[in-house]
């Protein structure tokens, strides 16, 4: 739909959303200066609240003056393109990576951390992916069928594992983590050895026995599995069909 | 028909129970729209014991920016998939300069905007193939005024041919923040427009102004602004209570629904003697 061009009274709505979002006020005709800060209050305290909910351990492992010039940052620069209140801390993550904002550097962790937070509401709250699997099979001849209610992390520090306050610097590695959601709705973050996340990254890839997982796997690296290797990989398989990351079988 | 707003705050209490005994249950689409796991299993549960309202809060009709059309298509869906009775939507934006605030902002009360924001309206209907109810928002400071609350609205009203929303405590709260008669205001409302009323608490912030919280007991005053808001209307019509914060237990809210409805049907029922 075409918009008609700048009016006076857009450019009054313009001024007291900027207001909103900056604290800086530009004259408005008629405004009660004293009530109108109500509505940066609100507008701050709904962004601050729903940030400080989706990152509570962000909010704990920064001082409270951080945080605080942090989301002010991101409501004064960032415009929230959603219009679901509950998906803007993707837009504050995803803001603060684009700008590199120092407050990354300050805190090498946080990275994986807001990630970490962000990806645990995602999962909570995705829309179910409906997938066709029967519960019983015999993974030597029926391929199969992971969760598509998951998602694949790789983090630099252990943030699923420890209390942000307590990583340090020693603690980076490569950490290969899979999460995903049950089927009572509940988050679960698995850290997996390098081989079993390439083992999921290929059922996310489609369907498989374990037959030609083992087959993938030798022939993409070149090796020769040996029974224990083998056990292994099928052990792995049961505790994920038992911990719903594989939902069951299909043919 | 008297209602709850359906909050993730209490749904699994209310649900667990009947101590809240709603007769419909309204929600904001942006809050259920993409979701599903555990909330989507709750949310089904309700809708299979309740009729379904819904009360938009992004949509923005008073926004300058472009419509959302694929947020509005969304809503569309939705509205269909939940069978929806009533959408509902702020006289207010929410969204400016192509940036969500998501609070209610007030639109300068201009004739200028009374064109925009009433074909914004025709234009939403439209595509939703239903009318819409717009409720009068509460606020705190006018902006830019050319015309009176009571003309805006009415011009909004008539222009975009919709429903009317009558949230008797927005009234009651711009009535003390701006020094009106609330049931002055009230009388030259189209009242033949209303087709769905809210109720709901409030705090006073100091001797000159309230902010419409959703977070208290409604006050008495109010109760009585909404029988005299009934007499007027004189006709039955769904009505909400709206609780956001400060979750009291699920018999207090019941109470207050109990007190709606009392007053409500106390009203219709008089309504004919008094016409006459």
């Amino acid at each position: 739909m075409q918009q008609p061009d700048t009016t006076t009274t857009f450019q009054h709505q313009s001024a007291l959303a900027a207001y909103c979002r900056t604290g800086k006020m530009t004259h408005i005709p008629g405004v009660n200066r004293k009530n109108v800060s109500y509505y940066r209050r609100l507008v701050s305290n709904v962004v601050n609240d729903t940030l400080e909910n989706a990152y509570p351990l962000t909010f704990e492992l920064l001082s409270k003056k951080e945080w605080k010039n942090t989301v002010d940052d991101f409501l004064s620069k960032h415009p929230c393109h959603s219009p679901q209140v509950w998906y803007m801390p993707k837009e504050f993550y995803a803001y603060l990576i684009e700008k590199q904002h120092p407050i990354l550097i300050k805190y090498p962790v946080l990275k994986d951390l807001l990630w970490f937070e962000w990806i645990e509401i995602e999962l909570f709250m995705m829309e179910d992916r409906v997938v066709g699997y029967r519960q019983i099979g015999n993974s030597l001849e029926d391929k199969l069928v992971l969760n598509p209610e998951l998602a694949m992390l790789l983090f630099r520090y252990p943030v699923h594992l420890k209390n942000p306050l307590q990583i340090i610097e020693k603690d980076k590695s490569d950490y290969y983590v899979v999460a995903h959601r049950d089927k009572e709705g509940e988050v679960k973050f698995n850290e997996l050895s390098p081989a079993m996340f390439r083992v999921v990254e290929y059922l996310a890839g489609e369907a498989l026995t374990l037959p030609q997982l083992l087959g993938r796997f030798e022939s993409e690296y070149q090796l020769a599995l040996s029974m224990a290797d083998r056990d292994m990989v099928a052990g792995f398989i049961a505790k994920a069909i038992e911990q719903q990351l594989l939902l069951g079988f299909i043919n | 028909m008297v209602g709850i707003g359906y909050r993730k705050d209490f749904a699994s209490e209310f649900l667990g129970n009947t101590a809240l005994r709603p007769e419909f249950i309204e929600v904001a689409p942006e809050n259920w729209i993409g979701v599903g796991g555990f909330w989507k299993k709750q949310f089904r549960r309700a809708l299979e014991k309740y009729p379904l309202f819904t009360h938009g809060l992004s949509l923005s009709v008073g926004s300058p920016d472009e419509l959302d059309f694929e947020f509005l298509s969304k809503v569309k869906t939705f509205l269909a998939e939940t069978g929806a009775r009533i959408y509902s939507e702020h006289l207010s934006y929410a969204k400016c300069d192509n940036a969500h605030l998501y609070d209610l902002l007030p639109i300068p009360f201009t004739a200028e905007a009374v064109k925009h924001v009433a074909g914004r309206i025709r234009t939403v209907q439209d595509v939703l193939e239903r009318q819409i109810a717009i409720e009068i928002v509460s606020y705190y400071t006018p902006v830019a005024p050319e015309l009176s609350e009571i003309e805006f609205i009415n011009a909004i009203i008539t222009e975009a041919n919709c429903g009317l929303l009558l949230d008797v405590n927005n009234v009651y709260v711009n009535s003390f923040n701006h020094g009106y008669d609330a049931k002055a205001f009230l009388k030259q409302l189209p009242m033949d427009k209303v087709s769905y009323i809210h109720m709901a608490g409030h705090l006073q912030v100091s001797d000159t102004l309230i902010i419409d919280t959703h977070g208290e007991a409604i006050v008495d005053p109010v109760y009585e602004l909404f029988d005299f808001a009934m007499q007027q209307l004189g006709r039955d019509v769904p009505v909400l209570l709206e609780r956001d914060f400060n979750i009291p237990e699920m018999g207090e809210l019941q109470q207050e629904m109990d007190k709606l409805k009392s007053i409500k049907n106390k009203a219709i029922k008089v309504q004919p003697y008094a016409a006459a």
